[in-house]
């Protein structure tokens, strides 16, 4: 049966992780995400699960790809200057294929920016967190019940793809108290994937040796099979190498085994597109919310306006992008930040004339904001 | 040298650190930064890393400080200070500073900024020698963040990250020795303080500045809102931590020479210290005695350790 529950993003974020089986979260508090951490200290150990506080945003995401790799389902969060100062690790998780969930509960920056206050600036940040080339994961909930929902798909895509995923919350969403409807326990628990293991004899096993479009199988420690863990290239067995093959074949399999997989991975919100509206919005996270209401409202008014809404936004849905920069003529795009994912829908659609509703000073864009705009548009 | 005799001199000095800021009302934070910034007239260099004093203090368009004042990252308050300090030597034996009165180098940061995230770049800056105090404002837990603990939370205490229920008690370690470490880098002066013992306070923040190189001081900050006591009790509850011996006052030059600054006359049971604080009122509950008996016996012990290391000067 589904659940209703009230509660806060933060907290189902943490729920979420537990239900999708996760036994430990290392982390740091920072706002304003540190609920998360809280009610992992509490749930955490009434599974049997691992919480632990660590002396700095390093040390949480070190510790999480730690246990990871002993096999258990790990987690951390944080907000920007968290990412910010994790960004060498995460690096590392996708280099070395270890799975991961990493929350970001967004706020205003650069630098300590606007603590208390909601902001879509690290979409950016979310893409390319750290130096060199690599292909990374970014989910992004557009209401409480998918900030439940969407952590227990970033654990399934961690685990599946072996691969550390970002679940992007703002500070709106994390701190929004209301109702959510949950998906029944069992069926969540039914849905959840588990990481590849090697069962053969220990002689032969090759952690890396998989096909071009593969993952990593990393068996957990402790079980008997010994391999080398490194963020220098390596080759099949793990150990580092230098082999210009080697070197090149490694990296594009961490492209390959995410963007073979882009359609399973894209996951999108079509609301009140079916009647070929005038204009389009495109918007994600908690912007959304307003969107929606604004279009509620329009719609009344006579004015026909739709919402396409990325929740994968990482990779992003390329050829829908293009699809709909072909079909609309006119498409407003709205996001907490100066144009982040602007860039990408640009370059998806290959388009320069969208109509765009940016902020970046810490408040939500409301709907008033958006049926203003939108009205300027349309009777233009 | 500024003469600091009595109270009340001290306290009609001008000001350098101003009210109005918003710091919860009993927050002990203010008096320990007044103390620090009031016990020298020389000019002040400060920097602040993220946490209480520095959201509370500087509210555009508002500021307390009538100092130059850095806010730096959350992790880095010892690392900017150096840069400071290091660029004002080198433009004063350049002859390049337009003045020639002398400045002082304060950093100041919470427990979280100074035992855990910034405890990298304090070591660093010690190490290094640079000429500026470090102040560590010890509440044991982050409290601009909702009161999480930290590695100066204490055992047996209530935090959102390690809180009491049926399955625990709360914090599981004891508090870091900060102090016994710093003095391990060999630093010229480190010392305990807290501003129940106002005298003790300034006359060690004095001294500090008056030494040359890297100094530290770790003073302990009653937290009103999360070690749950009324605002009133700042001064009382410093006052138990001292008088049990919990949080004893002493001072050690160079590493090696260690002094106890104040010795109570009659050593409380540290129950009352305790039980004078919501954090900890679990373990007054049936079955946690041994987490009280475990604390009178690591405060005897390091007690002793302390009169001891008095006696034989080191």
């Amino acid at each position: 049966m589904p659940r209703e529950v009230v509660s806060t993003g933060n907290q189902l974020a943490a729920l979420a992780a537990i239900d999708a089986g996760c036994k430990f979260f290392g982390g740091y508090p920072i706002t304003p995400s540190s609920e998360v951490a809280h009610e992992m200290s509490k749930l955490l150990p009434k599974v049997g699960g691992v919480f632990i506080q660590m002396e700095d945003e390093i040390a949480g995401i070190s510790v999480a790809l730690g246990a990871s790799m002993s096999g258990v389902k790990s987690m951390t969060n944080t907000s920007g200057p968290g990412i910010s100062l994790k960004a060498e690790q995460i690096g590392l998780g996708f280099m070395a294929e270890v799975p991961l969930v990493i929350t970001n509960v967004m706020r205003g920056g650069p630098s300590t920016g606007l603590p208390t206050r909601p902001a879509q600036g690290d979409i950016l940040q979310a893409k390319a967190p750290t130096h060199g080339d690599y292909q990374s994961i970014a989910l992004c909930p557009g209401n409480l019940d998918e900030c439940y929902t969407e952590v227990v798909r970033a654990f399934n895509i961690a685990e599946k793809l072996m691969t550390p995923v970002f679940v992007l919350l703002d500070e709106t969403l994390g701190h929004m108290v209301g109702k959510a409807v949950l998906p029944d326990l069992e069926e969540v628990k039914a849905s959840l994937v588990e990481r590849r293991k090697f069962e053969g004899d220990p002689k032969d096993y090759r952690p890396y040796d998989v096909p071009d479009d593969e993952p990593a199988i990393l068996n957990p420690f402790f079980q008997g099979y010994r391999y080398h863990i490194t963020g220098l290239h390596h080759g099949p067995t793990g150990f580092p190498t230098e082999d210009a093959v080697l070197s090149q074949k490694l990296i594009d399999r961490l492209f390959n085994k995410i963007l073979s997989r882009r359609d399973e991975l894209e996951s999108n919100e079509e609301f009140m597109m079916d009647d070929n509206p005038d204009l389009l919005i495109i918007a994600y996270g908690s912007v959304s919310l307003a969107a929606k209401e604004a279009i509620k409202e329009l719609r009344k008014e006579g004015l026909k306006v739709g919402l396409f809404r990325p929740i994968t936004l990482w990779p992003s849905p390329e050829k829908k992008l293009e699809e709909l920069g072909q079909k609309y003529k006119k498409i407003l795009v709205a996001e907490m930040n100066k144009g982040q994912y602007l860039q990408e829908i640009q370059r998806a659609m290959g388009r320069k004339d969208l109509y765009t509703l940016l902020k970046a000073n810490g408040r939500p864009i409301s709907p008033t904001e958006f049926k203003n705009k939108i009205r300027e548009i349309l009777e233009k | 040298m500024k003469k600091i005799t009595n109270l009340k001199e001290f306290a009609c000095t001008p000001d350098r650190f101003l009210g109005g800021h918003r710091l919860c009302p009993g927050c002990a934070h203010s008096m320990i930064v007044r103390e620090v910034v009031n016990a020298t007239d020389d000019d002040l260099v400060v920097s602040t890393a993220t946490g209480c004093l520095e959201v509370c203090s500087a509210i555009y368009p508002y500021t307390s400080w009538d100092v130059s004042w850095i806010h730096i990252g959350f992790e880095n308050a010892a690392a900017a200070i150096s840069g400071a300090e290091a660029m004002h030597k080198a433009l004063k034996r350049k002859g390049k500073l337009y003045t020639d009165r002398p400045v002082k180098f304060v950093a100041f940061g919470g427990d979280g900024g100074t035992y855990d995230i910034g405890f990298q770049a304090l070591s660093g800056a010690t190490e290094r020698g640079h000429d500026f105090l470090y102040v560590c404002l010890d509440n044991e837990g982050y409290m601009n963040t909702g009161g999480q603990r930290s590695s100066s939370t204490p055992i047996g205490a209530h935090t959102t990250t390690s809180p009491r229920g049926r399955v625990s008690y709360g914090e599981k370690q004891k508090k870091k020795d900060i102090t016994m470490i710093m003095a391990a880098h060999g630093s010229p002066y480190v010392a305990t303080a807290c501003p129940s013992y106002w005298k003790d306070l300034a006359v060690k923040a004095q001294k500090a500045l008056e030494t040359e190189g890297p100094t530290f001081i770790n003073a302990l900050s009653p937290c009103t809102t999360e070690w749950k006591f009324k605002p009133e009790e700042t001064v009382r509850i410093g006052e138990l931590a001292v008088e049990s011996c919990a949080f004893p006052l002493y001072e050690i030059e160079n590493g090696t020479k260690l002094r106890i600054t104040y010795r109570p006359k009659k050593k409380i049971p540290v129950k009352e210290y305790l039980g004078a604080q919501g954090r900890f009122s679990h373990l007054f509950k049936k079955g946690n005695e041994w987490i009280l008996d475990l604390w009178q016996k690591q405060v005897d012990e390091y007690w002793d350790y302390l009169q001891r290391r008095e006696e034989c000067g080191v």
